[in-house]
């Protein structure tokens, strides 16, 4: 069998595409890569088709080796990596043949890498995608389990082909982040007064940080109101629970909710969200809804 | 229909501002119709809006909302949606009714009058969310009306089912929840083995029906 097998695990570590997609009214969450641009950036280089899989990698101690010859590709956090005991860097497509081993040791920047093969990995789609969603024990390998030592990713061989991308344009990830917002739910919700306290505040992010949410600390922020007939929540939404402090809510979450939101944080910033951290700091700005549609089709079509 | 835009990518159409199972009905129909638009990428319907994703590169918000206005227009709100009625066994001993004594003590009524309210009616979907195949079931008879509990249960065991304000609903798997337990069904609603994984169907109605213990644990309920 052709492929990669992992000899040893890091913890978290899931088998990821673009999302699932078309079962949110069942209650299905998207689940699917956190930073999408990473994730799309890895099929770019490979020349992939643009929903191939990937694994998703937020810890290092990851050892693989590989039953196939064929190339890879690492984007999104830059982590210590070796192939053979040689350093290899992010960006770059790497030729790998039978035998050789792929270690992830330190973390050196951003949250999560994403490690993706040429063609990326056979794997029995459910519901129409091999997203992992852990909560809800789908996809993946093996009903919605992390990888795990001995987990064997079949691929195929394929020719050798050197693409990588200009360290100008390789993210660079620090411990702040500005997030440009569209407001829009109940914004009409919020006095004045809050609004500019949200706009000029710094939040840090909490522990409470994964794939359903992103929960904040600092300024609590007032509603007229909390609660709100149950509505469906768009990706990248700001919750203003009780205590005023804010949620953004990522792939993972609830697909209805009661809570009110003051508006939904541009799709390509929660990206780079997904490469933040607990302690990180977080500021918020208002951008208009035709520039953010602007900025989306841009994105997507640089990825057809 | 009130149009709003919500993110790049996705909007919400509001129909009401009170829950109401005519405007329930409504919202399904519309959803139905709209459903498999391959402009759509993901659409959620909840009791009194919807919320439609849809591919920026394919239409753009108004555009699609334009076509769902037309699409709206055409409905026979009189039609039958073509509910398909599903009835749900359930065994409403105290042993898994856990708030039956807690009901009875809120509403004033016995447990038998609480059974035989909750098992008189056909219910319909109003919304599906909070867990997969968590459906939001109603509307209950008035005089069901409950509180939910001052603070969640840490764990609700798995085909629980339950009772809040006028909503009535069955917990898929085990987890957390506010709801008062009445019964539990030995029926999974959500089950790899169907399709979307779940008994439920967005145009499915609902009926309990009372069993005995023996009944429940022949069907293969867990006590």
């Amino acid at each position: 069998m052709r492929g990669i097998e992992i000899l040893k695990s890091s913890p978290f570590t899931t088998l990821q595409d673009s999302g699932r997609y078309g079962y949110f009214h069942m209650g299905i969450t998207n689940s699917g890569a956190m930073d999408l641009y990473a994730y799309n950036l890895g099929n770019k280089l490979l020349e992939n088709s643009i929903n191939s899989s990937s694994l998703e990698i937020l810890w290092g101690g990851l050892k693989i080796k590989s039953h196939v010859n064929s190339s890879f590709v690492i984007t999104g956090a830059y982590f210590t990596v070796k192939l053979n005991d040689v350093l290899i860097e992010n960006y770059q497509t790497y030729e790998i043949k039978v035998g050789d081993i792929l270690e992830f040791f330190q973390k050196k920047s951003g949250f999560r890498a994403y490690l993706t093969f040429k063609n990326g990995f056979e794997v029995q789609k459910v519901l129409n995608s091999v997203s992992t969603s852990i909560k809800e024990k789908i996809g993946g390998l093996n009903d919605g389990e992390f990888i795990k030592k001995g987990d064997f990713l079949k691929c195929e061989n394929f020719t050798y082909k050197r693409k990588s991308l200009s360290r100008e344009f390789q993210p660079k990830y620090s411990d702040s982040l500005t997030l440009r917002v569209i407001e829009s739910y109940q914004n009409d919700l919020f006095e004045e007064e809050e609004r500019k306290r949200f706009y000029n505040s710094t939040f840090i992010i909490t522990k409470e940080f994964n794939s359903m949410a992103c929960k904040l600390e600092g300024e609590s922020i007032k509603s007229k109101r909390s609660d709100i007939i149950s509505e469906g929540i768009a990706y990248g939404s700001i919750q203003i629970p009780k205590n005023g402090k804010p949620i953004i809510l990522l792939n993972e979450r609830q697909t209805i909710g009661g809570y009110v939101k003051f508006g939904v944080v541009l799709s390509i910033d929660c990206y780079k969200l997904s490469q933040m951290k607990e302690s990180s700091k977080i500021r918020f700005e208002k951008i208009d809804i035709e520039e953010a549609k602007k900025k989306l089709k841009e994105f997507k079509n640089y990825f057809l | 229909m009130i149009f709003k835009e919500v993110s790049e990518n996705s909007f919400i159409i509001y129909f009401s501002d009170k829950i109401d199972i005519n405007i329930s009905k409504r919202i399904k129909f519309l959803f139905n119709e709209i459903h498999h638009f391959e402009e759509i990428i993901d659409v959620v319907f909840s009791y009194t809006s919807i919320v439609v994703v849809y591919d920026i590169l394919k239409c753009d918000s108004i555009e699609l909302f334009e076509k769902i206005k037309e699409y709206e227009k055409c409905l026979n709100i009189n039609k039958d949606i073509n509910e398909q009625l599903l009835e749900i066994p359930t065994f409403y001993g105290e042993e898994v009714g856990f708030d039956l004594e807690k009901v009875s003590k809120e509403i004033k009524k016995p447990i038998k009058e609480i059974i035989k309210l909750h098992t008189s009616k056909d219910y319909h979907v109003f919304s599906i969310g909070f867990l997969p195949a968590f459906a939001y079931l109603g509307e209950l008879h008035h005089e069901l009306f409950t509180n939910r509990l001052e603070s969640p249960r840490v764990s609700v065991p798995k085909n629980s089912v339950a009772i809040a304000n006028l909503q009535t609903a069955i917990y898929p798997k085990t987890s957390p929840g506010g709801w008062n337990i009445i019964g539990r069904t030995p029926i999974n609603i959500y089950d790899k083995k169907y399709k979307n994984f779940s008994l439920i169907d967005v145009n499915s109605k609902f009926r309990f029906k009372s069993i005995s213990k023996e009944e429940f644990n022949d069907l293969g309920g867990e006590i």
